[in-house]
């Protein structure tokens, strides 16, 4: 009996490290191209072959010394993660509040409206999107990137279960304090809810930081560029960009895959945080 | 207490940021990589181009430095931003579409030119500012970016359409490529290649039309008729077709990864040595010194095959036109920039010197000691030189026509029939009907 | 005055969630109406709009792109579901079983591909599949005395390259959301299952599947959604939004083709209608059948 326990024991061990493998060899796969020229790529495709001999530190040196756009797009990335995540957990957190502080004409109804846009494929509002944002003159410019996002259909609702679990008796006490309804909500239920806010960052700052489509339709200066954009502004046969684009790709993996380090349990509430509820 | 103010603050001052940034629109690069200076001052105006060719900018560049250096008192800073293919052409027709966002000065490549020039276009007419240059660069290049007279668009290049030859390839198989006139010589020829060396000839393209266009430029026929209706299904374009099948066939030509000669994987599979030929347009020649530096040396330029004696030899293929814009911010500065640095001889010249096109100023053609510089590097790289071909080809470079039909036409060929027939060895005129069947729907 | 007024309780809860309301009109609720509006007129930019009826609709039905686009986008979200559900959960069971060793690091491992961005993952994974016989894919084939597969021009084969593109990325973070799951079950159950003489097998049909119900019903619906809704993962996989034969063209392709590259709004916005409509009915209809909303009343 225990020697069948040890079998299935040892033989779990080795299919998830096969399966582990697999999962990290186009990581592996990138790195080692990072190392390479970039008219190995272009001419092999990516592979795995280990030669010390075409294998440098160039493309890094040409990163961090060349006359290149990336940093632009990589802190252009960052500063929008950072207002992006910031502003749409305030607002959402706000929001879910009012949702279950409260009860008040039309709440359900509202909150249906909530679950129902978790529901509908952004991608068909992206032409009327488009429009209105031309229209109202706000093409080319980051607003037009946050301000669809800053009320978060997944985020109000996480936080509404988070809150659903603090007592409402804080915020009658509060009121018995003679403290304002926005006090009890700012000095009372903010910092209950700190814990809740670190899963919340994390999701939103990773789609924020991995956002494309919307953000590519409507920044069309290279200044301008996130990251994801100004990579794939790089694939075109008539730039010999591989040197760049490759070690680029890696190095955009780079500073989530050390957050993620060292935020491991938080990225890993935020990702479920939708599918359990409370 | 205080820190929950503190991040409020902080949240706050990043909103008003936020609306600062998205208050200025676009040109605020201050410092940026992309700006070419070209020695201009103090005073010189900013103008934002776009491009989907790295290179083209090289050549603005040098022409930049010049400008300025000529007109100290109309000096221009050039802010460029190099897009892929087809970005920039979305971006652009949207841009110019609703007058919000749209550069000042741009390339437009012909494929997509027509879709600039529906209803009223709204590029700037350049009618004024090419009279210096009339007589000096070829009619048909400003024609071919026309609409109802008027020159919307400046050519950059002919494009004349030759052979790329590998001699190294060639010579292993005992083949000498100056003894290739007609497609059955071709045939026969890659027969003895892929015999000797187990290498192919030449390429089958699913992703271009090149190899249409000069099979059909042969045959005095085109892709639309007179009135510029689709007929993709002509006798003409069946009859090249199954050619060009035939040669595939035999193992021949055989198709390429990226679908044709112009891409980034079709560069690496030249460049080790797979593919004998390419026949293309004759800016192909800077793709070889750039990404194919592995067969300096061993590229000679040849006039294409044709199917009998006689036929013409080339047709002008590709092109990218530089247009202003409406919105332009100085309009009469960028239309007078842009007719100095595509048209004017200085222009034509360094054209050729940089990107290795060859120029619309046909006089360039026959300045020598321009064609035949020890030092220029195209001329390096090749076995022979090029405008020793072109002069030889020079009256018989065919036009293939654009129409407003033609966007569609490209698009349903190298998307869908091209890789039917020479993936799926689909029948070729059962492909061609369901082709044409498919623009005509298209263009409804 | 207006202090008292937004400070009073009944009004407060509607300042709380205005922004929500803002929001919901200006970004969803105006740009979907005007979706509608559109989808019945001639929508071109820089010309006169015109109210054309029905006509976006029945050129539609007769469009053999626009169908492809559909069976491409229908095919995918199937096969994401077939794949990217009982795997994951088999997974998920089995890293989460007492005698799994290095469970935190698997975990962390097979979360990591939903990191990195579609443009950079897609890059990778285009290059893989490149039909050189040197590239990474192909090589592997050739170890096993397989001729190079020209992956992206064939239909079948590309569609492998989009899921498997799906497969790494999705695996780990479904198999999250399974783990999550997991740990509301509480361990007496199962004691007491293999008190009763259950087999591994039993109580995983029996225990497992049924409490695993909520998580896995949620996993279905951004599945079902995130499958018709793909469109970056092709792009980057054919390097733009043409691929030989449409063989990787999607229904939200298909709209960014139209609207964005031929200036078709209207008849792209009628592509989007029905991409909604058919999102819709796919997922309330399983939601019906699943009985969440059954439960909601409760």
């Amino acid at each position: 009996m225990v020697k069948k326990q040890f079998a299935f024991k040892i033989s779990l061990f080795v299919f998830f490290t096969v399966l582990c493998v697999l999962v990290l060899i186009p990581f592996y796969a990138i790195t080692l191209a990072s190392f390479k020229p970039g008219e190995d790529l272009v001419r092999n495709g990516l592979n795995l072959s280990f030669d010390l001999s075409r294998m440098s530190f160039d493309n890094f040196i040409f990163l961090f010394t060349g006359n290149h756009s990336y940093f632009t797009w990589f802190f252009n990335s960052l500063f929008l993660t950072v207002v992006q995540v910031a502003l749409t957990l305030i607002v959402s957190a706000t929001v879910a509040y009012g949702f279950s502080a409260y009860e008040f004409k039309g709440k359900n109804f509202l909150f249906i409206c909530v679950l129902l846009i978790m529901m509908v494929p952004f991608e068909i509002l992206l032409l009327p999107l488009y429009t209105l944002t031309n229209n109202i003159g706000l093409m080319n410019s980051y607003s037009a990137i946050v301000l669809p996002g800053i009320a978060s259909a997944a985020t109000i609702f996480f936080f509404r279960q988070y809150l659903s679990g603090i007592p409402k008796e804080i915020i009658a006490a509060g009121r018995v304090d003679g403290a304002s309804e926005y006090g009890i909500y700012m000095r009372l239920i903010l910092p209950v809810m700190k814990p809740s806010f670190a899963a919340m960052a994390i999701l939103n700052g990773m789609n924020s930081w991995n956002n494309f489509l919307w953000p590519f339709m409507v920044l069309s200066n290279s200044d301008k560029y996130t990251l994801p954009i100004g990579l794939k502004t790089l694939l075109t046969p008539y730039g010999n960009n591989y040197d760049l684009l490759i070690v680029g790709s890696f190095f955009s993996i780079v500073p989530i895959f050390i957050l993620f380090m060292a935020f491991q349990k938080y990225f890993i509430d935020g990702m479920t945080a939708g599918a359990v509820k409370g | 207490m205080k820190k929950k103010w503190f991040i409020m603050f902080l949240v706050l001052a990043m909103a008003t940021m936020l609306g600062a940034c998205g208050g200025k629109s676009s040109g605020n690069a201050g410092g940026e990589t992309s700006v070419m200076e070209g020695g201009a001052g103090e005073n010189a105006t900013e103008l934002s181009l776009w491009t989907f060719v790295e290179l083209h900018g090289q050549h603005f560049e040098s022409m930049l430095k010049k400008w300025n250096e000529a007109n100290p008192d109309r000096q221009i800073k050039l802010n460029v931003t190099v897009m892929p293919y087809d970005d920039m052409h979305n971006k652009l027709s949207i841009a110019v579409q609703t007058g919000v966002g749209a550069p000042d000065i741009a390339d437009i490549e012909l494929g997509k030119y027509p879709d600039f020039m529906k209803g009223t276009p709204q590029l700037e007419s350049l009618d004024d500012v090419i009279e210096p240059y009339k007589g000096t660069v070829v009619q048909s290049q400003l024609d071919l970016y026309s609409k109802d007279g008027t020159v919307y668009g400046l050519s950059t290049h002919v494009g004349a359409s030759v052979a790329f030859y590998n001699t190294e390839i060639l010579e292993a198989a005992g083949v000498d490529y100056k003894n290739i006139v007609t497609w059955d010589d071709f045939k026969t020829a890659g027969m003895q290649v892929y015999e000797k060396t187990g290498k192919y000839m030449g390429t089958a393209d699913t992703s271009a039309t090149w190899q249409e266009s000069m099979l059909l430029a042969q045959q005095g026929a085109d892709f639309t008729d007179d009135a510029g209706n689709p007929v993709v299904n002509s006798e003409a374009m069946v009859k090249g077709l199954t050619m060009m099948k035939d040669l595939q066939d035999n193992n021949v030509i055989a198709t390429i990864a990226g679908g044709q000669p112009d891409t980034e994987e079709a560069y690496g599979e030249f460049n080790a040595g797979n593919y004998a030929t390419a026949f293309m347009p004759l800016w192909q020649m800077s793709r070889y010194t750039n990404y194919m530096s592995d067969l300096a040396g061993k590229i000679a330029i040849a006039p294409l095959p044709v199917m009998e004696k006689g036929m013409p030899r080339s047709f002008g293929g590709g092109g990218t036109a530089t247009v202003v814009t409406k919105t332009a911010k100085d309009v009469q500065l960028a239309k007078e920039f842009i007719a100095y640095a595509k048209l004017s001889l200085d222009a034509n010249i360094d054209i050729w010197d940089t990107l290795g096109f060859d120029p619309i100023n046909m006089d360039v053609w026959d300045m020598k000691d321009v064609t035949h510089n020890p030092e220029n590097q195209f001329v390096k790289y090749f076995v022979n030189n090029p405008f020793d071909v072109l002069n030889e080809i020079k009256d018989e470079i065919q036009l293939i026509k654009s129409t407003p039909a033609s966007p569609t036409i490209n698009n349903i060929l190298c998307t869908v029939t091209l890789n039917e027939i020479f993936e799926d060895g689909k029948d070729i005129k059962q492909a061609l009907d369901d082709a044409q069947a498919q623009i005509e729907q298209e263009l409804k | 005055m207006i202090k008292r007024f937004l400070y009073s309780q009944k009004v407060a809860p509607y300042v709380f969630v205005l922004p929500f309301v803002a929001v919901f009109i200006i970004f969803w609720v105006y740009p979907l109406a005007s979706s509608f509006t559109m989808s019945f007129q001639k929508v071109t930019l820089g010309q006169e709009t015109q109210w054309i009826g029905f006509d976006n609709y029945s050129k539609l039905m007769g469009d053999g792109v626009f169908l492809k686009a559909i069976t491409n986008s229908a095919i995918y979200m199937i096969f994401t579901l077939i794949i990217l559900i009982p795997f994951p959960m088999l997974f998920a069971v089995l890293i989460n079983s007492k005698s799994m060793w290095g469970r935190e690091f698997f975990k962390s491992s097979f979360f990591f591909p939903a990191l990195t961005s579609v443009v950079v993952a897609g890059t990778i994974f285009r290059l893989m599949f490149g039909e050189m016989d040197t590239s990474l894919i192909n090589s592997v084939l050739g170890f096993f005395g397989i001729d190079p597969v020209k992956f992206l021009k064939g239909q079948a084969t590309g569609y492998i390259a989009l899921l498997v593109l799906a497969t790494w990325r999705w695996t780990g973070v479904n198999m999250l959301y399974f783990l999550s799951g997991l740990k509301n079950i509480p361990d007496d159950y199962y004691e007491a299952a293999s008190i009763d003489g259950a087999s591994k097998f039993q109580q995983f049909t029996k225990i497992t599947m049924p409490l695993l119900k909520p998580t896995t019903v949620y996993v279905l619906t951004i599945s079902i959604y995130a499958g018709l809704a793909m469109f970056i993962e092709s792009m980057m996989l054919w390097n733009g939004n043409n691929s030989p034969k449409n063989i990787g063209l999607t229904i939200v392709g298909y709209l960014y083709r139209q609207g964005i590259e031929k200036n078709n709004l209207g008849y792209a916005a009628t592509v989007g209608i029905v991409l909604l409509a058919i999102t819709m009915i796919i997922n309330l209809t399983q939601l019906a059948f699943t009985g969440l909303f059954k439960k909601e009343e409760n």
